[in-house]
């Protein structure tokens, strides 16, 4: 072996611990491209729902014409669907007279072309009218049922906490696992700013997967997904930061986050965030929501029965959210600046 | 180098010190070996450290100074000398004392700046080569890209991994592992470097290599923790060794002086033996061990205990080991009730505890 040569001379150039953190930013960044278990089945959940939510759109299911009123349909005499109504409907219209009994058609020019008008009869007025009103209620109704029954159910309630679960334990947690922590440890960076970066660095992932997991979706719903995600995605947003804070908060504190946070996504996120009165606004997801319903009021995606969901405003939603990322970042920063990780080191 | 157990001019806040450690069990105190004092702020010092975990107790009034120099630390599995080097580079806080680096808290950022630990956990980002490795650890401390690399390169110069750095780690032997682990510690140019069985799946020809660097870092003024079950090696590098047994210091100094002192310092052994066996009660074990010159004492117990207290334990068992085999006696128990001389003697004699 070469004999150690006596340390050359060189500049005195203290280090920097702002570079060192960006650097622990970018680091922990490019880590967390590497693929796990967990980001495996998010993204197995992701195109597993893709599909059926694709298959749905083939299958033209999205808008209410293929429901029945009253429900369960009736088979004798057979309850028909919506589209068929509207189908019995525009055929009624149609054997209407054009000219109500005693009238008469009146000629009329429009430029170059000749048109023979009559006033409508009421009735056939009448018919006209709500065949327009059901017609726009059917082709609307694609986006209500996909926010209620996709967003609603499966992606805020189940997917949004799997996706943003997928990275944010593995941020801490993965490194304790690993052994990996006590390098991060024995660096001259304060313990929160070590829990800061992580955080940061774990944010384009979490959001990039669910965003453009929401995006995927709103794509295979076909017609009502592009008005979907233009409403909603800033609800995904705020709701991916929440969660994300809290996950990378399982991470740093217990030494199975996942498992421990998949019981968080499966017990409080989906039983309490479904319970009537206000025991679901321990949960993130009942926020998310509420954002999602001020987006969308206009376009009839309320809760069911608001008086037993008790939302909250948009603006509230949104500030609580906000606020439950900060304080879950701070508590984060504490608990990690002060628990000592022994295993991993 | 100097290893003290006392309070050092210009260490002010520090309380007295006892004199010596105190073992455990019998509370009889070995000799101190006292130290020349200097006026040099010590790189580390434990002041009155303890720490549990829960109910155990992982190191116990632990005070200890270190300035540059070479240090080896030894002690039986459980001994605590994970805990202390733990300590020492800030990854536990002591439940109970403090522990310092250059005058600041062992567990803030400020003191890791100069401490460089080599720790015997072998975990590293697997996806990177050695270089990458190493380079990294050194962008962490928030050196620019170009004084990383150059810090870098000097230290798998130092370690002797220039030419083979660049495959993947998860490729490397456990000794090229290791070295890569010393690299790490060095790039930074640390006052303190804190090496947890440094020479762990090393060959023969690479520990050497890694002796002579630790003793180059020594005359550089560095200050080195070396905790190692190999007493041999150790030995070969530095006089000065602390031992450890059961949370506490038992003995720290120059190894010949311990030696000394252990064999001035009466031991308590209890020994027991099948009467049936050998034809030979204990009474008259008794005095046939009276008339050995390095006995002391013996006491019989009311439940027919023997303890014999000795001086010169490696003499006295010579002896006793002779009697055994005059008399035919079937030993069935052989045990050191000094905690600390006890495990002093166990590495003085070789053994790893």
């Amino acid at each position: 072996m070469p004999v150690a040569p006596p340390p050359p001379q060189r500049s005195v150039v203290a280090p920097s611990a702002v570079r060192a953190w960006c650097y622990l930013v970018w680091l922990c960044w490019v880590r967390q491209a590497r693929m796990r278990q967990m980001v495996w089945i998010a993204l197995g959940l992701l195109a597993l729902t893709a599909a059926l939510i694709g298959l749905n759109t083939l299958g033209g299911r999205w808008d209410m014409g293929h429901w029945r009123w009253p429900w369960p349909p009736k088979p004798n005499p057979p309850t028909l669907t919506f589209e068929e109504h509207l189908e019995r409907l525009a055929a009624e219209r149609k054997a209407m007279p054009l000219v109500p009994e005693g009238g008469k058609l009146e000629p009329a020019e429009r430029g170059d072309r000749a048109y023979y008008v009559t006033p409508l009869p009421p009735q056939a007025a009448l018919q006209d009218g709500l065949l327009n009103s059901l017609r726009a209620t059917l082709n609307e109704s694609g986006f209500m049922v996909f926010s209620r029954w996709a967003i609603f159910a499966v992606f805020v309630s189940f997917l949004l906490p799997i996706f943003s679960l997928s990275f944010a334990t593995d941020a801490v947690g993965g490194e304790r696992e690993g052994g990996n922590l006590l390098w991060l440890l024995s660096r001259p960076l304060p313990r929160p700013a070590i829990y800061f970066a992580k955080f940061v660095a774990l944010l384009p992932w979490s959001l990039g997967l669910n965003l453009a997991g929401f995006g995927a979706l709103c794509l295979a719903a076909g017609r009502p997904g592009p008005m979907a995600f233009r409403l909603f995605w800033p609800a995904v947003f705020w709701g991916t930061l929440a969660f994300s804070a809290l996950f990378l908060l399982l991470g740093a504190y217990f030494r199975r986050p996942a498992v421990v946070g998949l019981v968080y996504a499966f017990f409080l996120e989906t039983v309490f965030g479904n319970l009537p009165g206000y025991m679901k606004r321990v949960s993130i997801s009942f926020y998310v929501r509420c954002m999602m319903f001020d987006a969308a009021g206009d376009f009839g995606v309320q809760p069911e029965k608001p008086s037993i969901y008790l939302p909250v405003e948009g603006d509230t939603a949104l500030w609580v959210l906000l606020g439950v990322t900060t304080g879950l970042l701070v508590l984060g920063m504490w608990v990690f600046s002060r628990k000592e990780y022994v295993e991993a080191t | 180098m100097q290893t003290s157990e006392k309070p050092t001019d210009g260490v002010q806040a520090m309380p007295p010190v006892p004199a010596a450690p105190v073992n455990g069990v019998a509370g009889r105190p070995l000799p101190p070996i006292t130290a020349p004092k200097t006026a040099a702020e010590p790189v580390l010092l434990f002041e009155h450290v303890s720490k549990w975990y829960g109910p155990v107790i992982g190191v116990n009034q632990v005070t200890l100074e270190l300035r540059p120099g070479i240090t080896g630390l030894v002690g039986a599995n459980g001994a605590g000398k994970s805990t202390l080097l733990r300590l020492a580079t800030g990854h536990l806080r002591p439940d109970l004392g403090r522990v310092t680096v250059r005058g600041r808290p062992a567990w803030s950022a400020a003191a890791k700046r100069h401490v460089g630990y080599c720790p015997e956990v072998d975990a590293f980002y697997e996806e990177m080569s050695g270089r990458q490795f190493v380079l990294t650890l050194a962008r962490l401390f928030g050196y620019s890209r170009s004084e990383a690399e150059d810090r870098t390169e000097e230290a798998l110069r130092a370690v002797g991994m220039m030419d083979r750095s660049d495959k993947r780690l998860r490729g490397y032997s456990k000794g090229m592992r290791q070295r890569i682990k010393v690299a790490q510690a060095l790039v930074h140019d640390p006052e303190l470097l804190v090496l947890d069985e440094p020479l762990s799946g090393v060959d023969p020809v690479g520990r050497q290599e890694f002796l002579e660097l630790f003793r180059k870092l020594a005359a550089r003024g560095k200050c080195l923790l070396i905790s190692s079950h190999e007493l041999e090696e150790l030995e070969k590098l530095t006089d000065h060794v602390t031992i450890m047994a059961r949370g506490r210091i038992a003995a720290v100094g120059e190894v010949l002086q311990i030696r000394e002192r252990l064999d001035s310092h009466p031991m308590s052994i209890r020994v027991d033996i099948d009467e049936a066996a050998g034809g030979l009660g204990r009474r008259q074990l008794a005095g046939l061990l009276l008339r050995l010159p390095d006995v002391v004492g013996v006491e019989l117990g009311e439940d027919e205990e023997l303890v014999v207290r000795a001086r010169n334990p490696r003499q006295f068992f010579e002896e006793f080991t002779r009697l055994v085999l005059e008399e035919n006696l079937e030993v069935r128990h052989l045990e050191a009730l000094d905690d600390s001389a006890g495990a002093v003697l166990t590495y003085l004699l070789g053994g790893r505890g």
